[in-house]
């Protein structure tokens, strides 16, 4: 096996299809599962509590894994861009991936395992009977695997930034942030990179670490873990790891929207204290998931409330109103690929709306464990991430921007795609609003027909994806990004 | 390019370090703060140091075609560094004389040596999943030994080992903020512990390919 690195930066088109390809479909199919679940809460499908909550936990680990590995193949083809990255670490990073997907699918399905993706003490362990400690500890094992393929992908991306910028805090961008000194400036590209690369590899340490203690705590229950402890490693991991998937798919809309308006996306000074503020906030703003924990110091809430509104707002601003001014007066020429793009970003500004109330202290009072929580998550995501994914999909496949076409298929699948996932959210925010529990298997009567609604539209949505999906397949034969 | 005079100097140091480990011997290792978090390193810092010394003078060494990648050193050092991790070693080297001086040889030679010679030959990704591997696994360990409903050591009481605990965690948030402090602000590394000192923009490498 050569060791070397490349020499020139070039994107690694073959194996950045073959991840996008393994996301798209498990999207789909993840969303697929997401209907049965809810077609079951809104009693029109007869499925077993237990494997609801398997479902459930396949969906919640599956969707963030796979958001995860979409917005990692997104950095990883366009940090090629820029930087001489190591082939055969994206290898390893797919190989182990998918090794932690075979160890939770068999943890599940398998095992009967259904403690949820965020596998909180002591629930794993303590299962009732529902599930043996084999099964537990495989889900573990898978998202330790996991971990590992991530902490491999972000330890290459540093090297390989560290090495073309001369240390991270060139990388990130902070001469130009702080001391506006724009020589030698990294291009957006590489100010995003590099603080995904920051905080997720933190939280993957932090992560590694609660998961090696739960699994020891599985098999020798006298070392107890302080539940409060575990939950808090736990929330800074989970947090930081489904921030950083959009953090990372966003990268496409920097790199891929100027073939379409003709004016390249520039690093400002503005963008990069952005970026250097997410950077702080996204690790600062966890405890928003605890809110509900009387016992947290409540400083740390209180901070958590606060932080909610600095957190990815000046981004999002930044982003959001740049992508604006960029599109306005441009005369960009729609296709799929621009389409799902500009949707993504207006997706992640709207879901981040609900998420901010939720943060508020008086709010989550209320809101915390209603629907409203699958609700705004699902708007970034859906909406969000993975339609930024999806355009990333129909971009590598496209062709040249001068033969590209929106076709009557891509508009009928980006206005089903937009219907159905925006009819699925509302749905489930206004269920929240109704104080409808998230996480139960069987509803009550008066529940049912937001729940049948909700499913309907939820068939739309996976047709959308199903459409975008097909034709990234259709595509993959005669693209010219070879 | 190391000068003889600080060969000399490197020399001396680990000379000193292997003294005063044996010469505070019992002070040392009275606590098992010190005795794990003090003396330990010590004793395999002054093992980094004779193998940077002798590498020096034999170059041979640190090119062994034997250790490409570092592959094998750092095996070794692994299970060195497995070895007196178990309670039972450390409780062995408190009570019998001949598993004391096995620690003052084996930790210079078997830890701190191997890691010199083989360090700067692994590949840099392999050297950045041992450093985060160091760091979450401090943190289990500071839990293990905080949370174990046992003794773990003859020599040392519960609230010791507690205190080794929270010391393990305090080391795992230092190494953190200072290795990766240097990332962000000391990009072509210094002499010892370069995080990754593969950085040069035009791809030449130090590692083994
Ligand atoms: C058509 C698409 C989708 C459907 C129909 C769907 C459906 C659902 C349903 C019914 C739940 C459980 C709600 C409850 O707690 O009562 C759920 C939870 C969840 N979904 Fe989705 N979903 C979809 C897409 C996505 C996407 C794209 C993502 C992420 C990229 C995602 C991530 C999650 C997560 C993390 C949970 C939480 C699981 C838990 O509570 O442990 N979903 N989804």
């Amino acid at each position: 096996m050569s060791m070397t690195s490349t020499a020139a930066p070039s994107p690694q088109t073959g194996a950045v299809k073959v991840a996008m390809l393994i996301s798209g479909a498990v999207f789909v199919l993840m969303m697929l599962v997401g209907v049965l679940m809810r077609a079951a809460q809104g009693d029109l499908l007869d499925l077993d509590p237990a494997l609801f909550y398997q479902l459930m936990t396949a969906h919640g680990a599956g969707m963030v894994g796979t958001a995860g590995l979409s917005g990692a193949a997104i950095m990883w083809y366009f940090l090629g861009r820029h930087v001489a990255l190591t082939r055969w670490v994206f290898h390893i990073f797919l190989a182990l991936f998918l090794l932690g997907v075979v160890l939770i699918l068999g943890a599940i399905f398998l095992g009967g395992f259904g403690a949820g993706w965020t596998f909180l003490f002591p629930l794993p362990a303590i299962s009732g009977g529902a599930w043996d400690l084999g099964a537990a500890a495989a889900f573990l094992l898978g998202l330790v695997s996991i971990g590992v393929a991530f902490l491999l992908f972000y330890l290459e991306a540093g090297r390989a930034m560290i090495s073309a910028y001369g240390g991270l805090g060139n990388a990130l961008g902070w001469p130009l942030a702080f001391g506006g000194s724009t020589e030698n400036a990294p291009p957006p590209t590489i100010i995003a990179a590099a603080t995904v690369t920051v905080f997720n590899t933190l939280g993957i340490v932090v992560g590694a670490a609660v998961l090696v203690v739960s699994l020891i705590n599985l098999y020798l229950p006298e070392f107890a873990v302080d539940a409060l402890l575990a939950k808090n490693m736990i929330f800074f991991f989970g947090h930081v790891f489904i921030n950083a998937s959009i953090y990372m798919a966003v990268i496409a809309v920097y790199e891929v929207v100027p073939e379409y308006t003709g004016r390249p996306w520039k690093s400002s000074r503005i963008f990069a204290l952005a970026w250097a503020s997410t950077l702080l906030f996204v690790m600062a703003v966890y405890p928003h998931h605890l809110l509900q924990d009387l016992v947290m110091p409540g400083w740390m809430l209180i901070m958590g409330q606060v932080i909610s509104y600095l957190s990815g707002i000046p981004l999002l601003a930044v982003t959001a109103f740049s992508l604006i001014v960029y599109l306005k007066g441009s005369d960009i020429r729609w296709d799929l690929a621009a389409g799902l793009l500009v949707l993504g970003v207006a997706g992640w500004s709207v879901g981040s709306v609900p998420a901010i109330m939720d943060g508020m202290i008086s709010v989550n009072k209320v809101m915390h464990n209603t629907q409203w929580v699958p609700g705004h998550f699902h708007i970034y995501l859906l909406l969000g991430e993975v339609a930024m994914a999806f355009g990333f999909m129909a971009w590598l496949v496209r062709g040249d921007v001068a033969q590209s076409r929106f076709t009557t298929l891509d508009r009928l699948g980006i206005w089903v795609y937009i219907a159905g996932a925006g009819g699925f959210t509302l749905m489930f925010l206004i269920s929240g609003a109704l104080s409808v529990p998230r996480r139960w298997a069987v509803h009550m009567e008066d529940w049912l027909t937001q729940d049948r609604i909700a499913t309907g539209f939820a068939v739309l949505a996976v047709l959308g994806a199903l459409i975008f999906v097909l034709r990234f397949v259709g595509g993959l034969g005669r693209s010219s990004k070879a | 390019m190391t000068t003889g005079f600080q060969r000399c100097g490197e020399f001396a140091l680990a000379l000193l370090l292997l003294l005063l480990c044996a010469a505070f011997r019992r002070t040392l290792e009275a606590d098992p703060v010190t005795h794990m978090l003090v003396q330990l390193p010590a004793l395999a810092w002054a093992g980094w140091l004779f193998a940077g010394v002798a590498s020096v003078r034999r170059p041979r060494l640190e090119a062994a075609p034997t250790n490409a990648g570092g592959g094998a050193g750092l095996l070794i050092v692994f299970f060195g560094i497995v070895f007196w991790m178990l309670p039972r070693s450390i409780d062995g080297a408190l009570t019998s004389p001949e598993i004391e001086a096995a620690k003052f040889l084996t930790v210079p030679f078997l830890v701190g040596a191997p890691l010199r010679l083989s360090w700067y030959r692994a590949h840099p990704i392999l050297r950045g999943f041992l450093l985060s591997n160091a760091l979450s696994m401090l943190g289990v360990l500071a839990w293990l030994y905080m949370a174990a409903p046992i003794r773990v050591c003859n020599s040392y009481l519960v609230e010791d080992q507690q205190r080794l605990g929270l010391a393990f965690l305090l080391v795992a948030l230092s190494l953190a903020a200072i290795w990766g402090g240097r990332l962000f602000f000391k990009p072509d590394g210094g002499s010892a512990g370069d995080l990754l000192p593969d950085l040069k923009a035009n791809g030449s490498t130090s590692y083994d390919t």
